[in-house]
């Protein structure tokens, strides 16, 4: 559970890193990774195809920022079963044939379950890029500039902050609980509900000494606008980089385009 | 200068915590509050920045008095080290920790790094700067919460317990630590050898009252220790 705490904000600890990534605007990053995944969702669920152009825009952060990609992947493993359940009902209700393939029917629904695991590969990456390369705090900052209601951010932070509170309490009470234990390799079913009691109180008493640790250095639960940073023209580049070839990626389909280049029309 | 009339601070239950406190404290003065557990000394702290309501009385700051409206002005000039480090380093990084004050306070992030760094090189931990709370021995966590309180130069500063978790080396060096700092400090603790050492008058509370307001040679005084439940410093 130790571990559980120190892996949540590990991705967040990537954030520190000076690559040309970590030095975007954080506003720009931020932004291109909302119309990233705002294009790759508006897709039909029957054309897997065209996203494939769009792993190259995880591809290409993860190698500039230097983050590593076997930690992002298994954060990505972490909303697979989600998208297999959605996925799996899909091929289940939906069997007419979309294709065949060597004699073998393939269904509506199996096409549309690759689209949900690659729209949720990149999603996932995109958001999971974002942390890494942007402190929460730059993050939310940015979010309160773009006028996105308060409650929203708040309870963003909050939540965000207090996992690690709940998961140190959890931690700190199993080990008392173990030590007086004997033998006993998890929580007693029978200790289980004044268990979950006693570590929401506990989480309870200390998130709100973490909030008045927050207050007593002027964090305030209303907007606090900090001032930020001017863009610089490599912040544009790399925006309108990102919203060219979203667009383009959205509106051409490069797929058919690069398959009539070999094979001289489809 | 801060300055206490008839503070009077209750808990969100109703318990109260202080009760009718008077006390001024002059710039650049070291004060220790003294007292059994229970007896009102991280309440009347939590008061002063207004995080626990109080019933009646001011509580005054270089001539800022504490009220809802003012109380973000309050903290700007009075910082608070709370007992225990895990409740005030929250960030996954130690430079986030120190840095989330400065930024509330609006500071431009040239500026937050430049106070970041100050604070760090001042407490000898920028060795630290990169990495998480949760993997500090209690003494450096101890220095970095206070880092990040210093770093928004307050003209108060408050500690609670700064001793608690302190191996005899980490006490040293809060020792050293604090008495190069020129900032005004209230110092709650049980450490009576370590508020002899680092102030020059001791509070004594007793029920949220205070009992005892004198010079820190109060603190050798074995009869009136006793009388508050406290062990006096043996003399030579």
């Amino acid at each position: 559970m130790k571990n559980a705490t120190k892996n949540l904000y590990a991705l967040e600890q990537l954030s520190a890193g000076g690559t040309c990534v970590h030095r975007l605007h954080p506003l720009v990053k931020l932004m291109a990774a909302a119309v990233f995944i705002v294009t790759v969702i508006s897709f039909d669920r029957y054309a897997p195809m065209r996203l494939v152009p769009y792993i190259f825009y995880p591809m290409i952060l993860t190698a500039l920022s230097e983050t590593p990609h076997s930690m992002l992947l298994k954060r990505v493993f972490i909303a697979l079963p989600f998208c297999l359940f959605a996925g799996v009902t899909n091929v289940m209700f939906d069997t007419a044939a979309a294709f065949t393939v060597g004699g073998v029917a393939v269904s509506y629904g199996a096409v549309s379950l690759v689209t949900i695991l690659i729209r949720m590969y990149l999603c996932v990456m995109a958001v999971l890029i974002l942390v890494s390369v942007t402190p929460l705090s730059e993050i939310t900052g940015e979010m309160r500039r773009l006028r996105v209601p308060n409650i929203f951010i708040i309870t963003l932070e909050m939540t965000y902050r207090y996992i690690g509170v709940l998961l140190n309490e959890a931690y700190s009470m199993i080990t008392a609980y173990r030590l007086r234990g004997g033998n006993k390799k998890g929580v007693d079913i029978r200790d289980m509900g004044s268990f979950a009691g006693q570590l929401l109180i506990r989480s309870l008493d200390r998130a709100e000494r973490v909030y008045n640790a927050m207050a007593c250095r002027g964090y305030a639960l209303q907007n606090t606008l900090r001032r930020s940073r001017r863009l610089t023209p490599g912040d544009i580049i790399f925006l309108a980089v990102v919203l060219i070839l979203c667009a383009t990626f959205r509106l051409v389909d490069v797929n058919r385009l690069i398959a009539a280049g070999i094979f001289g029309g489809v | 200068m801060l300055t206490i009339q008839g503070l009077t601070a209750i808990y969100p239950d109703k318990t109260k915590a202080v009760d009718g406190i008077d006390l001024i404290v002059n710039d650049g003065e070291s004060v220790a509050l003294i007292g059994e557990n229970g007896a009102g000394k991280t309440s009347l702290l939590l008061a002063v920045v207004g995080v626990i309501e109080s019933l009646s009385g001011v509580v005054e700051i270089d001539g800022v008095r504490l009220g809802k409206k003012t109380a973000g002005e309050i903290r700007k000039k009075a910082g608070l080290v709370f007992q225990n480090p895990d409740d005030q380093l929250f960030m996954p990084l130690i430079y986030d920790d120190i840095a989330f004050g400065c930024r509330n306070l609006g500071m431009p992030e040239d500026e937050v790094k430049a106070r970041v760094a100050d604070v760090l090189d001042r407490l000898n931990i920028a060795h630290l700067r990169g990495r998480s709370p949760l993997k500090l021995s209690g003494g450096e966590k101890r220095a970095v919460a206070m880092a990040a309180v210093l770093a928004m130069n307050p003209s108060l500063l408050m500690l609670d317990e700064p001793t608690a978790f302190l191996d005899h080396r980490a006490r040293r060096s809060l020792v050293e630590t604090l008495k190069k700092l020129s900032q005004t400090k209230i110092i709650a603790t049980h450490d009576i050898a370590f508020a002899a050492e680092v102030c020059d008058r001791a509070v004594i509370l007793k029920d949220g009252k205070i009992a005892v307001d004198g010079a820190s040679s109060l603190l050798y005084d074995e009869k009136l220790m006793s009388d508050y439940r406290l062990e006096a410093i043996a003399k030579g």
